[in-house]
């Protein structure tokens, strides 16, 4: 204490007082201190001064970080939860005081990822992890970490806010299953918009779309073609679509579209005229209308040409006509030959070994002749219904020119020139040459009326392969095919009347020139050969008519044999079986006429019994069709099992499609018959009995 | 520089140490507004300080805790800790004679 002696008593004072004040200030920092009226202790650290924060210093901070919607954690550097707020333990789903002291990792699923945000840390690192909670569930999370600023020696501290992201899960996951659907449903849709296009294309449909507000139309690529319009138009509106129509149509269509917001529908068929082509076609039009907010706003539909369709359709219709009329001939044609045969029987039997007058004489001759011309309209009826014999041979037809030239160039006059071209190596043909040889002939009188001022006819011969397609549209088989044409330069036909030209009894001709039965027979006579005809004809140019005649590779046939001489006498017993009593009087009176005793049967089984009782008769002589239901055909086969030298002759008015399995040298006679024909008949069936079973000599 | 605050020996210099925005911050604040409103009307000059803010003010004062009111002129340099509720305390600390009269004159 040397140097309080330098100092002199007022010093000294001051000095006291200068300590006083410094011990009170101490105190009170000290009482202050204790007494917890301080917030902070503020402490001369080697880094600087360090603020300590006391007692509640950081509660705002603290009911900040607890009351806030985020997690928040602190974390030493491997991870250990120091500081947990309410909001991370609720998330992890566990009291707070399990989850500080806890590991981050515990509750974290992609260990690796927080690992290595931990081990980076400071720099603010966030990503999306998934929580785990006490029941197993995940909850998506955004982390981020933070390195807390401690002062040094301390280790690391970490400061975590973790975010949950269900509900930005949930909300992205609602917009991406929308998304989803919305993609689904325009994928569905253009699946369905490209599957009725393929369906349209192939269907050979066109789509349209008719803006009503507008008038345009939006069309499909084929809808254009089918107008004909190869380069797709940019615009196209309703008036281009009527202005296709052919004119009479126009109004038509128009109506159907105006009417179609009303109707909510339109369907219609008319004529367009094709672009570019110029064609007529016709189309189907079909489609609906579209209603919006402010009623109707457009028409759609599809389009497509019909043309073939209906052309198909008339043919359909046609060949059912001709059916039906064929089957309605076939009939009226058997009654009508038991009609002339009563006649004509009658006739003979009267006539027969009486004279008479002049006067007399000359009425029954133009009743014969009635019948006559009665039995060869007829045969033309029976040629169309395809019920008539057929002599059926192989044939070539080149042969057979010459004579049909000649045929010709009589028929023809002298106004018409006669040619005739045969085509090189024409294939043979099955056919009847005598029913070849009348169609032609009728053929060549229809050309003949068609020139009235003279001309010129041709006849060719070709070998001709018919595809299915050409087979299809004249109901025939497809193949190799003979064809005989005849081409005239007359008045020609129109497509009605083409249409037409074949039914029977139809014709152009005045009353009494002709039949109208000359092209029907043409018609069934290559029908019932297995082939078809066609026509080709303009009005004004000329008509052709070609016959079609399936090919044969079997040999030529020789030359039919003679008729056999016909025996001397005419006499012995024959059994008459008719079922029809004015037919059975009738022939009956025409055989006795001829000379023959005659036994008369009413059906099959009559007829059996009658042979039975008497089997002494020369002949039986038997209408193929009767009413009791055994044929003549089925008659001739039980008498030939029981009497294998009777002599059986059949009668039919017609028979082809019944008689398939009579032998070529069979019998048969045509009604109606003459009195010559039938003892002709007679002869020859008795004379080729004996023939057959006398041994030779 | 400040031309006249040196000529004028009683004119205060106050720096009041606080941590962020306690209660007892702030009502050390309100308090220290009201005394010198009150006693020095137009002759003072207070700094308030937060200390998390800016620690390093804290060295030149030796302010050791917060809050701390620090007289730096007139001198003697004069610390007076806590939320300085207690006037009197105050008062004399700052060498202030109440203005209703008291025992305390200045010296």
């Amino acid at each position: 204490m040397t140097a309080p002696d330098d100092l002199n008593g007022a010093d000294r004072r001051d000095q006291i007082a200068l300590l006083e004040d410094r011990l009170r200030e101490a105190n009170e920092t000290l009482d202050a201190i204790r007494n917890g009226e301080v917030d902070a202790l503020v402490v001369d650290g080697p880094a600087g001064q360090v603020v300590y924060a006391l007692e509640n210093a950081d509660r705002p901070y603290r009911v900040l970080v607890e009351s806030m919607k985020e997690g928040a954690v602190t974390l030493t550097g491997d991870g250990m939860i120091l500081y947990s707020n309410a909001r991370f333990a609720e998330l992890v789903g566990r009291p707070a005081e399990r989850v500080v002291g806890a590991s981050l990792f515990d509750f974290v699923r992609q260990q690796d990822l927080l690992e290595r945000m931990l081990a980076a840390g400071g720099g603010g690192e966030s990503a999306e992890l998934l929580l785990l909670d006490a029941n197993g569930e995940t909850i998506p999370v955004n982390v981020s970490v933070v390195e807390l600023e401690i002062e040094d020696g301390a280790g690391r501290v970490l400061c975590g806010i973790v975010t949950d992201l269900s509900q930005n899960y949930a909300r992205a996951r609602e917009v991406a299953e929308a998304n989803a659907r919305l993609a689904a449903e325009i994928v569905e849709r253009a699946k369905a918009e490209e599957s009725l296009a393929i369906a349209l294309d192939a269907a050979d449909m066109g789509s349209w779309d008719l803006i009503l507000a507008t008038g345009e139309m939006h069309r499909s690529f084929s809808h254009d073609a089918i107008f004909g319009r190869v380069a797709h138009a940019e615009r196209w509106t309703l008036e281009t679509t009527i202005a296709h129509f052919a004119p009479e149509d126009r109004d038509a269509v128009r109506a159907a579209f105006e009417s179609a917001p009303r109707k909510g529908r339109l369907e219609f068929e008319r004529r367009i005229i094709r672009e570019g082509d110029g064609a007529v076609r016709w189309v189907f039009v079909k489609g609906r209308t579209f209603y919006g907010d402010r009623g109707a706003e457009r028409v759609a539909g599809v389009v497509a040409d019909v043309t073939d369709r209906r052309l198909i359709d008339e043919q359909l219709r046609q060949a059912q006509k001709m059916e039906a009329i064929g089957q309605l001939t076939g009939g009226i044609a058997h009654d009508f030959n038991n009609l002339l045969m009563i006649i004509g029987g009658s006739l003979e039997a009267l006539s027969r070994g009486q004279s008479f007058d002049e006067r007399t004489q000359k009425f029954l001759a133009a009743a014969r002749s009635g019948v006559a011309r009665g039995a060869k309209l007829n045969q033309q009826l029976l040629a169309f219904a395809r019920r008539q014999d057929m002599q059926v041979e192989v044939i070539s037809v080149n042969d057979l020119l010459p004579t049909f030239e000649t045929l010709l160039d009589r028929a023809m006059g002298e106004t018409v020139v006669v040619r005739v071209r045969p085509g090189p190596g024409v294939w043979r043909c099955k056919t009847d040459p005598n029913q070849l040889e009348t169609a032609i002939l009728n053929l060549a009188i229809n050309a003949r009326d068609a020139m009235t001022g003279g001309g010129m006819l041709t006849l060719t011969t070709a070998n001709v392969a018919v595809s299915d397609e050409t087979a299809a549209r004249w109901e025939t088989s497809p193949g190799d095919y003979v064809e005989v044409c005849l081409t005239d330069t007359g008045m020609g036909m129109d497509a009605e009347l083409i249409a037409r030209a074949f039914e029977p009894f139809f014709t152009t001709k005045d009353v009494g020139r002709g039949t109208g039965l000359g092209l029907s027979q043409v018609y069934g006579f290559a029908k019932q050969s297995g082939g078809f005809v066609a026509i080709e004809s303009t009005l004004g140019q000329g008509s052709s008519v070609s016959i079609y005649l399936p090919r044969s590779d079997a040999p030529l046939a020789g030359p039919r044999a003679a008729a056999a001489a016909p025996a001397e006498a005419a006499d012995g017993a024959i059994l008459l079986v008719e079922d029809d009593a004015e037919v059975r009087a009738a022939s009956s009176a025409m055989l006795e006429a001829l000379g023959y005793t005659v036994r008369v049967a009413a059906n099959g089984p009559e007829a059996l019994a009658s042979l039975a009782r008497d089997p002494h008769v020369a002949l039986v002589f038997s209408d193929v069709i009767m009413a009791s239901g055994m044929s003549g055909i089925e008659l001739r086969r039980r008498i030939k099992t029981l009497h294998p030298d009777m002599p059986v002759l059949l009668t039919s008015g017609y028979t082809a499609h019944l008689i398939p399995d009579i032998e070529g040298a069979s019998p048969l006679l045509h009604k109606p018959y003459t009195l010559d024909a039938l003892g002709e008949a007679v002869k020859q069936a008795m004379c080729e009995q004996e023939q057959a079973v006398a041994p030779p000599a | 520089m400040t031309g006249d605050a040196p000529t004028k020996a009683d004119r205060y210099v106050l720096r009041l140490f606080v941590t962020g925005s306690t209660n007892r911050s702030q009502r050390a604040i309100e308090n220290m507004r009201k005394i010198c409103e009150e006693h020095l009307a137009g002759r003072y000059d207070l700094e308030v300080i937060d200390v998390y803010q800016n620690p390093d003010a804290t060295r030149d004062l030796q302010v050791v805790a917060t809050p701390t009111l620090v007289k730096v002129l007139p001198e003697p340099l004069r610390r007076i800790i806590g939320d300085l509720s207690d006037r009197e305390r105050v008062l004399a600390g700052l060498n202030i004679v109440p203005l209703g009269g008291g025992p305390e004159t200045a010296s």
